[in-house]
């Protein structure tokens, strides 16, 4: 049974390669919250590198979303929790997705040479989609988004605002206790045989 | 921010208390940043662990009900016990949930700290994952 295998799309979605910014940074904002400066060298640190909690001048991912006030900050609270849950939830979708896709299975039986001069026959199984079927077009397309959230997800937790990183931390616990769920029982039905 | 890594032993890790000023300073952080990759692996193998607890506990109501038994009789014994496994499935269930906000927790900082563009300290988050994933990895033992 392969429930024990290591689900490498659940795993893997924190090892990304750090983007490379060839681009100027674009000018930010001085967060005015109660956050240190960094050390007496006389230039300002332009983006937080510690964590504070605070609702003023945060920006978030794109010019023109500033939160300013308690409410905006509720707001994308809930909008980054919401996210967060939508991602842990699409990585279950694919799993899920790619089990069902996975019809193909190819048995190649070979013989072997065994002990004693017998002759044993070794079955080796491949699993596997086509690659210009729909469901891996899907799961393509799929693995973009995915791609594209966690690097949001991220690049939102690099904005050490304390708020959004619960919000983060709490959307992925939430999306994973409420989607793993289905998965949890899914999984042994469907190999019960082995 | 200086955005290329750097060989410094000033470093500002996370916190606003998590200064670093000097070699002593930086080896402390190199090592508990080593013991955080660390931790990440072996999560990531704990909760797959949890994993297969989880579905050896799967109340067995629900898989009885789709898989039909000849004898009706031992459907409707044992509702005590049924209800114990119930939360016992329920409680390793939820205990997977919370790890896992660990594990993004982890991961996270994980990354953060790489962020700083600190050699010592990258290194160390390699080194770190490298030890936690030969030390972790062999105790998945595939069924």
């Amino acid at each position: 049974s392969d429930h024990m295998g290591m689900n490498h799309m659940g795993m893997n979605h924190m090892e990304m390669n750090h983007m490379d910014n060839n681009s100027t940074m674009p000018p930010h904002h001085h967060p005015t919250t109660s956050h240190s400066h960094g050390g007496g060298d006389g230039m300002m640190m332009m983006m937080p590198m510690t964590f504070y909690f605070g609702f003023n001048n945060v920006e978030l991912l794109f010019s023109g979303l500033v939160i300013n006030t308690p409410g905006e900050m509720a707001g994308a609270f809930v909008a980054v929790f919401l996210l967060a849950m939508f991602y842990e939830g699409l990585k279950i979708a694919r799993e899920g997705l790619l089990r069902k896709s996975q019809v193909s299975i190819r048995y190649n039986s070979m013989p072997v040479p065994g002990p004693n001069g017998t002759i044993l026959m070794e079955t080796h199984k491949t699993v596997g989609q086509q690659m210009l079927s729909f469901p891996h077009l899907l799961q393509t397309v799929l693995h973009i988004i995915q791609v594209v959230i966690s690097y949001f997800l991220m690049l939102i937790f690099m904005t050490y605002n304390g708020y959004l990183c619960i919000a983060v931390a709490a959307g992925a616990g939430t999306g994973y206790f409420l989607f793993s769920w289905k998965k949890a029982v899914v999984v042994d039905i469907t190999e019960h045989c082995h | 921010m200086a955005m290329h890594f750097i060989f410094s032993d000033e470093a500002v890790l996370l916190f606003d208390f998590w200064r670093v000023h000097s070699p002593t300073g930086m080896a402390l952080s190199v090592l508990v940043v080593l013991l955080l990759a660390v931790l990440y692996e072996g999560i990531k193998v704990g909760k797959a662990k949890l994993l297969h607890k989880t579905l050896e506990n799967l109340p067995s109501t629900s898989s009885q009900q789709l898989i039909p038994e000849p004898d009706q009789d031992s459907t409707g014994s044992g509702s005590t016990p049924a209800n114990s496994t119930r939360l016992r499935w329920f409680l390793c269930y939820f205990g997977q949930s919370l790890v896992h906000v660990i594990q993004v927790v982890i991961g996270y900082f994980v990354m953060l700290a790489v962020m700083s563009y600190n050699t010592w300290i990258f290194l160390g988050v390699v080194l770190g994952s490298a030890v936690g994933y030969y030390l972790a990895y062999p105790l998945l033992n595939m069924t």
